[in-house]
């Protein structure tokens, strides 16, 4: 039929010509090879006069670079902060695109991890040695990293698990025990506002679709679920995720909860004058916290989240990061190597944790009494990088995310979290966010059960 | 009065028709192709040849978007140029003291870079410690939540006035410098008072510079992105990413990575803008005519 | 007309204060910590002003590159603006005084540009400058801006009035070829127009941010307004690496940056007004 093979003659110029310049990244020609290298290649290019670029925003990294660049002289790092979270991915994705001007060794968070698999942007870290370096780390970050057919991606650096940051003195003045179940904590949203109607109980973030997510994690849902490339399960309104968006929505609809935007001269305000009584955050929420809300020092505590379950305590998580490594790059064994030697050298691991302050994902630190047992002023003296060890045992291992996870994010805050600043129906909004994704994940060719 | 010199003509425009051929017609051109295409994350991309401009026809977003820019324009346009308008008329009657401090004040809003002016704006907005809603609690007077859904586009047209009322006076008044004395001489003899002499002989003399501000004011308005885009981050549930068409081509571009897409959206609203500003001039000069 | 008329003066007063207010509001919130950002009143200093620790802190942090980032930005203005003005002085003298095949369609279509959103452009501008390998370098910000279609209008309006054709014809008798012609007599005459051209696109470059936002990876590389937006992002994403720290640099930053161009404003006054009143008055 000659519409078809109109059709299809133009699809393959198109495809050809756009190919130059649309090149999702280097797909297979420039791809390593899934042969191990062996000890000889590793050794060879490691003492091979070598550049690599690093894009980061890690703050002083340089440190622990130079940790590598003494061990290896011949590889010249360059530190490039190409800006921080969605900035950054953009511009890694334009690159990649563009087929030129991409990083060899990348920051990439967890939860980003298939937005850049299903590109093929990644490069597979097992011919290197990565396999190796399974013990090193918590359970639930290697299963993060690990691919559907067993592809190590990444090496994890830092880890968010969730817990509850709660300030005693206010608790205190208002006779609030900490509480330990999402019931307990509802009533003490109550009781708190309806005792000083200036100051909430804590305030839900709606633009925060990272803290959402951790609190699916935490309540076992399983959002996204995939076998294959090319098929998603996308579940974000089943459940699990109405009782939260029940319980979320409704102290939103009651009053009892700030709703406002996090990370702005309001939110810091705020905290700085004792207008929420409680943050749920992520392991670099302490060290955050200290920083930002000086006037508050010494009131705070930490504790594990509000669990549904006492019986089975659990947790999510929120942010971390992990060193990736491009599939284009030209140099993949140093730029594997580098991004291995970065997170799991003992130094350089140290270095995170006490200079960066960075919640580790090593075992070999988590069980570090130096590290574990440290006393924070800002917490009264409290031993708070024990607290959250405790609750990254409690992280459960199986989440998986989304491999378009912008899109989420954005219609998260634009259908769940307008409802809750809106104090509407948030199930329903749930209802939206199901639809709007499902819509855009047939468009993209995905199989969508 | 032109003359045909051979070369020189074309060599004179040459170094500027070649850039910009370069620089704008190649861009476009190749926008144009790729707005003929999708791509998909499974599958690639596949010729869709019209396709893309089907859909963002009946595309509620792209929709809302423009509709929403137009709101901005007959809401924001109107009060700036007519600010601007009664300030040059102002400082031009020499009743004012103090004028070339007043006139320099009001135009260096214009040197500040959007990014510094939503900053700005944002903290002076807050709902909370925003110095507006601080005194409204002092003085227990009831102060609108500039950041919230009702008045969110309001306070985006305060800050795109706030920027560029003080250019559009500069041009208005500059315009009115340049009125030859024999008009002003002329309506004197015939004993005419200030607000006739505003009426009669300067408001004429500004039409072209009235024309020349309305149609920049109609480009930027339906371009409207870097203010909404920079609010955004302070409230993403009131500004959503398809807020003004152009921030909803940006969003589909960066963030939804739907690029051929995002350039069917980019045309449409182009085209938008081209139907607009010349239906303003035919206006303009048909009013003229008569 | 020397009677002044004080009701009048009162309201335009009252106008100067809400132009100025968010920049006092700038100025102030540069003098205080961060802790003092979020704890005292937004329109009156704190009780320890430290406008010059502040300056300070954002001259030095990160090796100095707010440095940086203003000598980036004066020279990719600088480069454009002059560039811009003399392709746009070039061929609106060309638009005015010659006749061509094409040179209404020419002229039309340059014209026309104006009306095209940017971000049309953004992504196939970035993909053709990748293949030029013009990505993340000085070109991919200063060629976009030497192309003013505003410059070319005024440059066509202002060669049509300031340069009379018989001033040219008289030359052409005289046996100049029409090289000597431009350079020599008509580029004088069309110095204000030049200036004002200069002026306008030196703003523009200055203030531009989304076509370096998505050109630069390389933050060395970066304008003040990239560079600004920057910082307060690091502030505002939460997360590892967040700092309200940011804050005060952020403000202080955004106050430097602001004071050259002002100061430019005020030394051109004059220019601003002749070369927008050609434009304005003719049409």
């Amino acid at each position: 039929m000659p519409q078809l093979t109109r059709r299809s003659f133009l699809a393959a110029m198109g495809a050809t010509s756009l190919t130059a310049a649309l090149a999702a990244c280097g797909g297979g020609d420039s791809g390593a090879a899934t042969q191990p290298a062996s000890q000889a290649d590793i050794d060879k290019a490691m003492t091979t006069p070598t550049e690599l670029t690093f894009w980061t925003w890690v703050p002083d990294i340089e440190d622990e670079v130079a940790l590598f660049t003494k061990k290896y002289p011949a590889i010249k790092v360059k530190v490039v902060n190409a800006g921080q979270g969605t900035p950054h991915y953009t511009k890694l994705r334009t690159a990649l695109q563009a087929g030129s001007g991409a990083p060899d060794v990348v920051q990439i968070e967890f939860q980003y991890i298939p937005t850049f698999t299903v590109i093929d942007a990644l490069l597979d870290l097992r011919p290197y040695g990565a396999a190796t370096l399974k013990d090193e780390f918590v359970d639930w970050t290697w299963a993060q990293i690990s691919g559907q057919n067993g592809e190590i991606w990444a090496i994890p650096q830092d880890t968010g698990p969730m817990g509850m940051l709660y300030r005693q003195d206010i608790f205190d003045q208002h006779g609030i025990t900490v509480p330990s179940t999402w019931d307990e904590f509802a009533a003490a949203a109550r009781t708190l506002h309806a005792a000083d109607p200036n100051v909430y109980l804590t305030n839900f973030a709606a633009n925060q679709a990272a803290a959402w997510h951790g609190l699916m994690w935490q309540a076992g849902a399983k959002p996204y679920v995939s076998t294959s490339k090319s098929d998603i399960t996308i579940d974000v309104d089943g459940e699990v995720t109405r009782k939260l968006a029940k319980y979320w929505g409704g102290l939103a609809a009651e009053g009892v909860i700030g709703v406002e935007t996090d990370f702005t001269d309001a939110w810091y305000t705020a905290l700085n004058n004792g207008k929420y009584a409680t943050w749920l955050t992520a392991a670099w929420g302490p060290v955050f916290l200290s920083g930002s809300a000086k006037a508050t020092a010494g009131k705070w505590r930490a504790a594990p989240l509000p669990q549904w379950d006492s019986a089975k305590p659990s947790s999510g998580n929120w942010g971390g990061s992990t060193s990736a490594v491009i599939r284009s790059t030209k140099n993949p064994i140093a730029a594997a190597r580098f991004a291995q030697f970065l997170n799991s050298d003992a130094e350089s691991a140290k270095m995170f944790a006490t200079k960066q302050f960075l919640y580790p994902p090593t075992t070999a630190l988590l069980r570090d009494p130096s590290f574990v047992d440290q006393p924070l002023d800002f917490y009264g003296g409290q031993t708070v990088n024990k607290v959250f060890a405790e609750i990254g045992d409690t992280v459960n291992l199986d989440f998986q995310w989304p491999p378009f996870l912008d899109q989420v994010v954005t219609d998260f805050t634009e259908t769940v979290g307008k409802s809750l600043t809106d104090r509407t129906d948030t199930v329903a909004a749930l209802g939206q966010w199901q639809s709007r994704l499902t819509t855009f994940a047939k468009n993209q060719g995905f199989t969508v059960r | 009065m032109r003359t045909s010199r051979g070369a020189a003509g074309p060599l004179f425009v040459a170094p500027f028709l070649v850039l910009f051929a370069l620089l704008f017609l190649a861009p476009l051109g190749y926008a144009a192709y790729l707005s003929l295409f999708q791509h998909k994350l499974i599958g690639g991309t596949v010729f869709v040849g019209l396709d893309n401009y089907v859909k963002a026809v009946a595309d509620p977003q792209f929709l809302h978007g423009v509709l929403r820019v137009a709101a901005f324009f007959v809401l924001q346009v109107p009060v700036m140029l007519l600010l601007a308008l009664l300030f040059a008329l102002a400082l031009d009657s020499g009743l004012t003291r103090l004028a070339k401090v007043v006139r320099l004040g009001i135009f260096v809003p214009y040197a500040v870079p959007s990014v510094i002016a939503a900053l700005m704006w944002g903290y002076l907005y807050g709902p909370d410690y925003g110095p507006f809603a601080q005194l409204g609690r002092f003085f227990d007077v009831p102060v609108p939540r500039f950041l919230g859904d009702s008045w969110i586009l309001g306070s985006i047209a305060n800050i795109v006035t706030w920027e560029f009322v003080g250019y559009n006076m500069i041009i208005l008044y500059a315009a009115l410098r340049a009125i030859p004395k024999e008009l002003y001489e002329a309506a004197a003899v015939d004993g005419a008072g200030a607000w006739r002499i505003a009426w009669s002989v300067k408001l004429p003399a500004l039409r072209p510079a009235l024309l020349l501000t309305l149609l920049f004011s109609v480009i930027g308005s339906f371009q409207l992105f870097n203010e909404p885009k920079l609010l955004h981050d302070l409230v993403p549930t009131v500004i959503d990413t398809a807020y003004t068409a152009n921030f909803y081509a940006y969003s589909l571009a960066f963030t939804g990575q739907q690029v051929n897409y995002a350039a069917t959206v980019s045309f449409l609203l182009g085209l938008v803008i081209v139907i607009v500003s010349y239906a303003v001039m035919l206006t303009a000069n048909r009013r003229r005519a008569s | 007309m020397t009677r002044r008329s004080t009701p009048l003066t009162i309201v335009m007063v009252a106008a100067l204060a809400y132009f100025l207010l968010p920049l006092v509001w700038l100025v102030i919130a540069a003098t205080k910590s961060t802790q003092d950002l979020f704890t005292t009143f937004g329109l009156w200093f704190s009780r320890a002003p430290q406008l010059f620790t502040n300056i300070g802190t954002t001259v030095t942090h990160d090796g100095g590159v707010f440095a940086q980032w203003l000598l980036n930005t004066v020279s990719y203005a600088v480069v454009s603006a002059l560039g811009a003005a003399f392709l746009a002085a070039t061929a609106g003298y060309g638009f005015a005084k010659f006749s061509f095949r094409g040179h209404g369609v020419g002229f039309n279509l340059v014209i026309g540009a104006i009306m095209v959103p940017t971000t049309a452009l953004a992504i196939p501008t970035y993909l053709l400058f990748s293949q030029a390998g013009l990505v993340n370098t000085p070109w991919a910000v200063i060629l976009p801006s030497l192309i003013n279609p505003l410059g070319l209008y005024l440059m066509r309006v202002y060669a049509q009035d300031a340069v009379p054709d018989s001033l040219i014809e008289a030359a052409r008798i005289d046996g100049a070829g029409e090289a000597r012609i431009f350079f020599g007599i008509a580029l004088r005459l069309l110095a204000p127009g030049l200036v004002t051209v200069v002026l306008l696109t030196l703003v523009t470059t200055w203030n531009n941010y989304f076509l370096p936002l998505i050109m630069l990876n390389d933050p060395r590389l970066y304008p003040i307004t990239v560079g600004l937006a920057s910082w307060a992002a690091q502030a505002q994403n939460g997360g590892a690496g967040a700092s309200s720290e940011m804050l005060p640099l952020v403000v202080t930053g955004s106050l430097l940056s602001i004071i050259p161009l002002v100061v430019a404003f005020l030394l051109l006054q004059r220019y601003w007004q002749s070369g927008l009143a050609a434009g304005a008055v003719k049409q």
